[in-house]
This record gives C-alpha cells, structure tokens and sequence, in this order.
C-alpha cells in the first residue's frame, strides 16, 4: 500500500478520547503548505462528523482541498512544504494527531485504507497483481494466509469478490495488461484485504467511463453492505454523490460550507455556492426549454487571490455588507444541516 | 441540403501488438464503417466509452490520421484525396479544441501569438490587422484584451480552454470540432464554457462535432446525437429522442449508468452488466452481443444493419422496435 512520510504534530503519550457515536470526528483541522508565493490554507478549520456504515461524500472544485482533508486524515501530507497546523482527527476515539509513527501506521491500512483516483499508478507495475494483494494480505491478515497457498486462495477469492472473472488467470497478470476499470477493482480488492473501518477513496472513478463507474459505484455499495465499512468517498460529481453517500459535506476554499444528509441537500440546498453548483449541471430538460446554463461567476480563488471575509463573497449572487467583514460560523438551520453563510443567522 | 459534412464508410484499422518485442497479433478496427452527416449550423454530438474510435474519428476528419477506406466530404470536395492548396483550405475550414487546455497550449509562447498562429499560417492579414483580430477574439471568447502578453500557466482552466477556443476561430472555420472540450473543467467553469460555444454557433454560423462521454453535456448542446460503440454508429437521432426513446441496447445502458443529481432514484442496472466485459476480438455478429441482456441468436451470427425505425432515428440492432 502507500507508504509516505510520518508526521506528528503534537507527540503525546496519552491519546485524548472525545464523545461517543461517531466512528470520525475531525475538529477544527488546519493543513497549510509553506510555498514560495506564500502559505497555502489548503484546510482551514474543518469539522466533520462520520457514523459507523455510512457514506459520507465529500464534493467541491478542484483545489478546495478534497485531496488533502483525505491526506491528512492518515497523516500522509508531505512535509515540508506541507504542516497539518491545528485540529483534532478522532477515529473510534482516539485522536490520529496525537499518534506515533508506529500507532499512525498501524492504522493505515489496517483500520483505514485509501484509493487514489489513479488506479494504473497506484500499482506497482513490475509486480503481479496476484503479489501485490497478497502482500497486503501477509502484512495486515497473516493469520488468513499461513501458507503461500493459503495466501493465493485468498487472493483469488478477493478477486473473485470485487468482480474479476477468471480470477485464477488474472492473478498471474501485470497491472499493464488490465483495463482502467479492472485496476481499480484490484484497489479496491486490496483495500479490502485488511477488513478496514474506514475506507477512504479519493475520486476512484473520474478516470473510468459512465459504465465502468457505474459498476465500481455499485460494487463499492454491496461490499459496503456486506462488511459494514464506513467510506469517505471524495468526488466533484454530484450525481456520484446523489448515488451513494448517505451523508454529503461540499468544501470551499479549504472550509466545509454545507453539511447535511442527501435527501436534504438536494431537496433544498442552502449554501449559494452549493445552488450555484446544482444548478449549473446541464440537462435536457433545460435545453428544451431553451435555457442557458446558470454559471458562477469568476474562478475558484486560491492563495492570496482568497477575499477577506467569506471566501466566495466575490462569486456570490446573495452577498451581503457582513459578507465582506467576517467569515460566517456554523448555522444549523434544520435539524442536520448545517451551512456557512451569513445568510442563515438568525 | 447538402450537408457540410459527408462521412461514407469510413474504415480505419491499427495493428495491435503485444509482448516486449512487439510482435502484431492481429489488428484492431478504430473506425468500422462510419456514415455521418453534419449540416450547416447543427451540433452533432458523438457519446461512446474511451477507446470506442471517437477520436481516431475526428483525427481522420481533420486530415491528421489516414483512412483505410471510405470518404470525408467538406463541402464537397473529400479530404482524403485532396491535396496542396485545397488541403489547406479545407484544414482552414475545420478547427479543433481539445480536452486537455493545459497540453495543447504552447507554455512558452505568450497568448497574444498563441491565437495570432493560425493566422500567420494560412497567411492571413498584415501584422496589424493579425493584432486587431486577436483583440477582437479575446473579447469574443471573454478574456481581457490585457492579457495579451500573459503566458498560458497565468490563466485557469477554463480561461485556458477560451484561448484554445479563439485560437480555433481565428481563421473562421466552418466546423469546430470539439473533442471532450469541457471534460477537464470544474462544473461551474464547465457551465461557462458550453454557454459560450452556444453563443458562438449562432454568432457565427458554426457547426460543431462535439465528442465526449458525458452524456448531460452532449445532451444539453447537441442537436442530433450519434452514439459510437467499437467503432460503429450504433444509433443516430434528434436529442430529444434519443434521450426519450433510445433504441439501442448500448444506448440504454449509458443512459442507466449516468448518476442522476437526483437522490432516491435508484438505478436497477438491468442493463449495465457486471463484470469488465469482452475485449474485442473477431466478431461475426453485432459488436454489443457479448454484453447485451436482449441478445438473441441471430445478434452472434449476423451484423444488424443500420436502419431508419422511426422518422430520423437510426438504429444498428436486430431487437430494436
Ligand atoms: N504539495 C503541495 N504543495 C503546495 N500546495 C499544495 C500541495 N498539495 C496541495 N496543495 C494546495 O492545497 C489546496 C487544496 O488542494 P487539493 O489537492 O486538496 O484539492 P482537491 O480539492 O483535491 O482538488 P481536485 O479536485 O483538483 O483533486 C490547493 O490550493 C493546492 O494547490
Ligand atoms: S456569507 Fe455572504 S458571501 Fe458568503 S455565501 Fe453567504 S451570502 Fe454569500
Ligand atoms: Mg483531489
């Protein structure tokens, strides 16, 4: 699997523990990278909260820091130029940020595991598929695989189960000789291997066709509902997120600015930047109607380029003079849904 | 009316090799038997997964990739056997954007000339009427004339795919064709980007091919759709048709796999089968047989024809009503 540098920010010997329930709970998290045009707040102050079973989708445009809330959450960030800066990531109680680089790693990978969007690099490719998996399974389930027989059983049966025919066969392979699609059920196959808690998947299928991501999609949601894994699921594609996640947070500019349950969100969106991105998708409908597509206005702000106060008040049809002065805390309009925006305090 | 465009059979074939030596162990056909039309004004769009010939297709149109058989008729005269002089007015009357904004634009070279090339290529204008164009492209495609002496790595991606857009324009094409144009952009900036070329079209006239996989995007700003799979026009029609009634197997599979914003709508995936599916080998029968759920014997042994079912809608299978 990934092996990428240690990081810990605070070295405490006792983990602290927070309240019950949830299996994730990320408390004011701040990731910053020191560049030479200046400090990038790639996260600034986000909170999230993930129960046992379920999906929680994360959405938002390239560069709102999708990639690094995952990064940071097993402590992948690389450093320097990366820093996580403040916060608390508790998973089943303890705080990750708190952990040695032996207690972070045997996390990863063990109780979280992780796929990149790139399938074909995240594999090594001088390897066999067959021994790639079952490295996985050696280092994090050695008691499923005594043997060298043992461990090729399992690995079939694993292949087998994430929907590769003739598994027998395809073991033996090179991840060259597979398709897109096909390498990102070996991912997934391997991220499996060590019965994880939570699976993390950064936009494991913005590289694949609408069939082939269909069918991870749906594979991803039965193994789901037979291991009871708990999966972070990183898109910018909101129909993906109308199919599977249970939970939806929408990041901008390093903040979570909308966070509710699916039916919610989509039935009455609050953030104008979460309208603005609904009803941006095109469709037929609209062009039946002979409508133009509704756009937001400028680009996605980066490094200086961010406005004071809130951060898409330059972008904003509803922006207000406070807007530009402050930026919004939590409100909690209804029950589970809470935005950032000024526009809800009451 | 004569179309602008006159695809007839249109054949190309790769070899395909395979070990370290690279050996060729058969061939692979890109483009099997292409008929297409595309009229003055239309946008036609064309949907199939990666690999289905979508862009062996636009390449051969743009005289960039040889044909093995058949005929591309521009305005009447065919691109595969025109040459010299001809070529290039036919070169000048097709343009193309690309998906990749960041690839095809030269980072060294400032945006101002980037758009002024095609112009100096097809020896257009003097030097100042050549600056007075890109000006008035620049605020055609809505960049600031400012930006005339900035490098490409100062824009965004959606300011980079205008630049990609002016630049085709530059020398008024007739066609633009559009190969997965928004497919990299983020949905807001996305959304930009289609509201301008609609704009375009009926500034100017154009007729766009517009290529990519996503079905809402082809579904929003095309007026007749051509769906492609292993290199064949499976099925043709009006948009609004094809996405109220699509007739093809194929056709329904990819409207079933397209997530709907829409939660609780949940897809039964009847036709979107599990399993990665066949790799293409020498197939007698219809190239979806091996996938299709409505298969039946006849699918295995014989290619269906590509035939009118109903007013303007073509279909390639023996099932369809
Ligand atoms: N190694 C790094 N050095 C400097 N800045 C970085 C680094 N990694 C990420 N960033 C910055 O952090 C911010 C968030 O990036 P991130 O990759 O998380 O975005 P994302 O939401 O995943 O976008 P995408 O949809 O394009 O994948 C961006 O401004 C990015 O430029
Ligand atoms: S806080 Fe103000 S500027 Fe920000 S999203 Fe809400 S209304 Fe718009
Ligand atoms: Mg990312």
């Amino acid at each position: 699997m990934n092996t990428g540098k240690e990081h810990h920010p605070s070295k405490k010997s006792t983990p602290a523990v927070e309240s019950k329930g949830a299996l994730l709970e990320i408390q004011d998290l701040h990731t910053h990278f020191h560049t030479p045009e200046g400090v990038v707040r790639a996260l600034s102050g986000v909170d999230l909260r993930l129960n046992e079973g379920r999906t929680l989708g994360i959405v938002g445009e390239s560069g709102c820091g999708k990639t690094v809330l995952a990064l940071t959450i097993l402590r992948l960030i690389p450093q320097p130029p990366g820093r996580i800066a403040k916060g608390k990531i508790f998973f089943q109680g303890v705080d990750l940020l708190s952990l040695d680089d032996k207690g972070i790693r045997e996390i990863r990978g063990n109780k979280i595991s992780m796929i990149f969007q790139e399938p074909m690099t995240s594999l090594n490719p001088v390897f066999t598929i067959g021994s790639q998996i079952e490295e996985v399974i050696a280092l994090h389930q050695p008691h499923l695989a005594t043997t060298r027989r043992q461990a090729r059983d399992v690995t079939v049966q694993m292949l087998d189960m994430v929907g590769i025919s003739s598994p027998g066969k395809r073991i033996d392979d090179y991840p060259h000789q597979l398709s897109g699609g096909m390498c990102q059920r070996i991912m997934i196959a391997m991220a499996l291997a060590c019965k994880p808690s939570l699976m993390i998947a950064d936009e494991p299928t913005t590289a694949l066709d609408v069939t082939t991501q269909a069918q991870i999609l749906s594979l991803m949601k039965d193994l789901k509902d037979e291991t009871g894994t708990s999966i972070i699921l990183v898109t910018h594609d909101l129909g993906v997120v109308a199919n599977s996640c249970d939970e939806v947070a929408v990041m901008y500019t390093g903040h979570v600015v909308e966070y509710a349950g699916i039916e919610s969100i989509f039935a009455s969106p609050l953030h104008p930047y979460t309208k603005g991105l609904m009803r941006s998708i095109p469709t037929i409908e609209a062009r039946k109607r002979g409508e133009i597509l509704h756009t937001i206005p400028g680009n996605v702000p980066m490094g200086k380029d961010v406005p004071q106060g809130c951060t898409f008040n330059n972008r904003c049809e509803e922006v207000m003079d406070i807007c530009r002065k402050e930026y919004p805390p939590v409100f909690v309009p209804a029950e589970g849904h809470s935005v950032r925006c000024w526009r809800y305090r009451r | 009316m004569n179309p602008l465009l006159k695809i007839r059979g249109l054949k190309k074939t790769f070899p395909l090799t395979s070990g370290i030596f690279r050996k060729a162990s058969g061939h692979i056909t890109a483009v099997d038997g292409v008929d297409l039309d595309i009229f003055a004004d239309e946008t036609l769009g064309l949907v199939g997964e990666s690999g289905c010939g979508k862009t062996t297709l636009s390449k051969i149109i743009l005289a960039l990739e040889e044909a093995d058989a058949g005929s591309v008729l521009f305005d009447q005269t065919d691109i595969r056997k025109a040459r010299g002089v001809e070529l290039a007015k036919l070169r000048k009357g097709i343009q193309v954007v690309f998906q990749d904004p960041f690839g095809s634009l030269n980072p060294r070279k400032r945006v101002g000339s980037i758009i002024e090339e095609p112009m100096i290529i097809h020896n257009e204008g003097t030097k100042r009427e050549r600056r007075e164009k890109t000006r008035e492209l620049m605020s055609m495609v809505g960049l600031h004339e400012d930006m005339l002496d900035r490098y490409p790595h100062e824009f965004s991606g959606g300011q980079r795919q205008r630049i990609c857009i002016a630049r085709a324009l530059a020398v008024h094409p007739r066609l633009l064709i559009c190969d997965e144009p928004v497919s990299a952009l983020d949905v807001s900036i996305q959304a930009q980007v289609i509201n301008l070329l609609v704009d375009l079209q009926k500034k100017l006239n154009l007729s766009y091919l517009f290529i990519s996989h996503n079905l809402s995007v082809v579904g929003y700003i095309s007026h007749r759709i051509a769906v492609m799979y292993k290199g064949r026009i499976v099925e043709l029609s009006q948009a609004d048709s094809l996405f109220s009634r699509p007739l093809h197997p194929y056709t329904k599979c990819l409207m079933e796999a397209v997530p709907e914003p829409v939660p609780g709508r949940a897809k039964g995936f009847g036709y979107v089968k599990k399993g990665e599916g066949g790799l293409s080998g020498s197939l007698t029968g219809c190239p979806y047989q091996p996938l299709c759920p409505q298969a039946t014997e006849l699918c295995s042994k014989e290619s269906p024809r590509f035939e009118e079912k109903e007013q303007g809608h073509f279909v390639a299978c023996h099932r369809a009503g």
